[in-house]
């Protein structure tokens, strides 16, 4: 089995290229995507190939954070140590306007979990991540609110 | 609709091979055990099964993700050292339906003539020490390291509460419809001896009562963590005619693949298994149909995974899995005699091995929860971003 040594663990290793400037852009205010530089299409997850047409060359191209809740989960057990305090949260599947095809996971926020209605809009916001098992960090990432 | 995965391609091995010989170690929770241990005794109990010797496995095939056991594992328990045929594609899971398969050819081409395949797990002993149990191996891979864990969409209870909600608000699926599901594999459960749950009652009040980990997906919607472990050998149908069994000929494989690998969100078709590229060439290879069927067996992690492949499968209607499970319908003596030894819900949480050597009890007439004059019996496999059928049937 693989051990997760790394000290700031559960929050995302930032130095996986792969991801690097999905965070970078959150850290401006930004949500970015890759998109294919072959055929336009957005590619997500950041995989090595297009799936669509096999291109290796992304550009990653910000998007109006405007989605739909396609589904979620009320998280009441808490499956890390670092999790522990936040439960119960929401997250789940945000299917981006700009491409439904592509589904962010994220905590949706500032919200009455038994409220939620499946497809209802919801709106990107920028907020600090921080667990309490990894002090003094805290990195910025999208998270949703019901629009 | 056809166009999120594919089947991959299998030359039709339909009557060529069966199933002669299986093993099962004891099923516990924490045992204190290693999977090697485990594996061995597998191994060696299948091959007693078949009335066969040690130097007379000539094939194993196990799966090379879980290291716990392999060739070197087999030699050093039996004192061998003979040449082996071996494959790291078999074990458990999807490749517990698609084993039989990867045995057929190597004895077509003359490899071997007797294959084992063998999987252990010992998760129970080992939870402990794994980061999020089972949810480790997912952790660890970097995209959902960072763009899943993080935002606390891990580990699979999570993913599968998600999947259920989608079945629910896009079918009308209710909690009582899949409580139907773990009532029916905790029944058949307390049929089998061997089986985990076997104790314990379990019905649909109890369901609605167990604790929500992540709403929807209850305690009770949720697979075992175990120790155990299971064999099987594969041979040609006229040499398993000879050995010690009556023959579980295997009929049809079919093995189905998502695009989108193993993540299962930004899987397209969220409330469906690849099942839907597997089951209908492995059926086609058999010349026979899901109202043919008299014992099904599916992967279970959680109760939706078996709503989605019933449904997948073509025992009912995309959607209407709901409806066709309420009731005792997947009883042992039900209308769909469904995992009838209890299944990773009730049974043991060991991969879908067991579930591959229950199908062959069924065939022989031996299971537990015995469904009289089973002719048919199907493993559906399931690993995320693929699924496998394996049909076995009869030797008539």
């Amino acid at each position: 089995m693989v051990s997760l040594k790394r000290a700031d663990f559960p929050l995302p290793d930032l130095s996986d290229e792969r991801t690097t400037e999905f965070f970078a852009g959150a850290a401006r205010g930004e949500l970015v995507i890759p998109k294919c530089d072959s055929c336009g299409a957005f590619c997500w997850y950041p995989e090595e190939r297009c799936l669509k047409c096999d291109g290796d060359a992304f550009t990653w191209t910000a998007v109006d954070g405007h989605g739909r809740l396609y589904s979620w989960a009320v998280v009441r057990r808490a499956f890390l140590p670092a999790f522990e305090g936040m439960v119960p949260f929401v997250t789940g599947l945000v299917a981006l306007d700009a491409d439904p095809t592509v589904r962010i996971v994220s905590y949706v926020v500032d919200c009455d979990p038994d409220a939620l209605a499946a497809d209802q809009p919801l709106d990107v916001v920028f907020r600090d991540l921080r667990f309490p098992t990894v002090p003094d960090r805290a990195v910025p990432v999208p998270m949703f609110v019901p629009a | 609709m056809s166009d999120w995965g594919h089947a991959t391609e299998l030359d039709d091995i339909s009557g060529q091979v069966a199933i002669a010989g299986i093993g099962e170690t004891e099923y516990t929770k924490a045992s204190g055990r290693t999977a090697r241990e485990i594996g061995v005794e597998a191994a060696e109990r299948a091959i007693a099964d078949a009335g066969l010797e040690p130097t007379d496995i000539d094939g194993l095939s196990w799966n090379g993700a879980f290291a716990d056991f392999d060739a070197d594992a087999f030699h050093e328990h039996f004192g061998t050292s003979h040449d082996l045929w071996t494959s790291r594609w078999g074990g458990g899971m999807t490749w517990a339906g698609t084993a039989p398969h990867l045995a057929a050819q190597a004895i077509a081409d003359g490899k071997a003539r007797h294959v084992l395949n063998v999987f252990p797990v010992a998760w129970a002993t080992q939870r402990g020490s794994m980061t999020g149990g089972p949810g480790e191996t997912h952790a660890a891979q970097p995209l959902k390291q960072n763009l899943e864990v993080p935002f606390g969409w891990f580990p699979q209870p999570v993913y599968f509460a998600t999947i259920m909600r989608r079945h629910m608000l896009e079918f009308g699926t209710t909690e009582e419809q899949f409580g139907a599901i773990a009532v029916a594999c905790r029944r058949n459960a307390n049929h089998n001896p061997t089986a985990v749950m076997h104790e314990k009652k379990m019905t649909l009040d109890d369901y609605l009562a167990s604790p929500l980990l992540a709403d929807p997906l209850r305690m009770f919607d949720s697979c075992l963590i175990s120790d155990g472990g299971a064999a099987y050998i594969t041979t040609s149908l006229e040499r398993a005619r000879d050995l010690a069994q009556p023959p579980a000929v295997v009929a049809g494989v079919g093995e189905g693949n998502a695009e989108s690998g193993g993540h299962w969100s930004q899987q397209q078709e969220f409330t469906s298994t690849p099942q839907v590229f597997s089951a209908p060439p492995a059926f086609k290879m058999a010349g026979l149909a899901p109202g043919d069927v008299d014992v099904l067996t599916v992967y279970d992690p959680f109760t939706v995974v078996s709503m989605m492949q019933i449904e997948d499968m073509g025992f009912c209607e995309k959607g209407a899995a709901g409806e066709f499970v309420e009731g005792d319908t997947l009883h042992h003596d039900g209308e769909l005699a469904f995992n009838t030894h209890g299944g990773l819900l009730s049974h043991a949480y060991v991969l879908g091995i067991a579930h591959v050597v229950e199908v062959v009890k069924q065939i022989r007439g031996t299971a537990p929860a015995q469904v009289p004059g089973c002719e048919v019996g199907v493993y559906g496999g399931y690993t995320g971003g693929m699924a496998s059928t394996l049909i076995l049937t009869e030797d008539r």
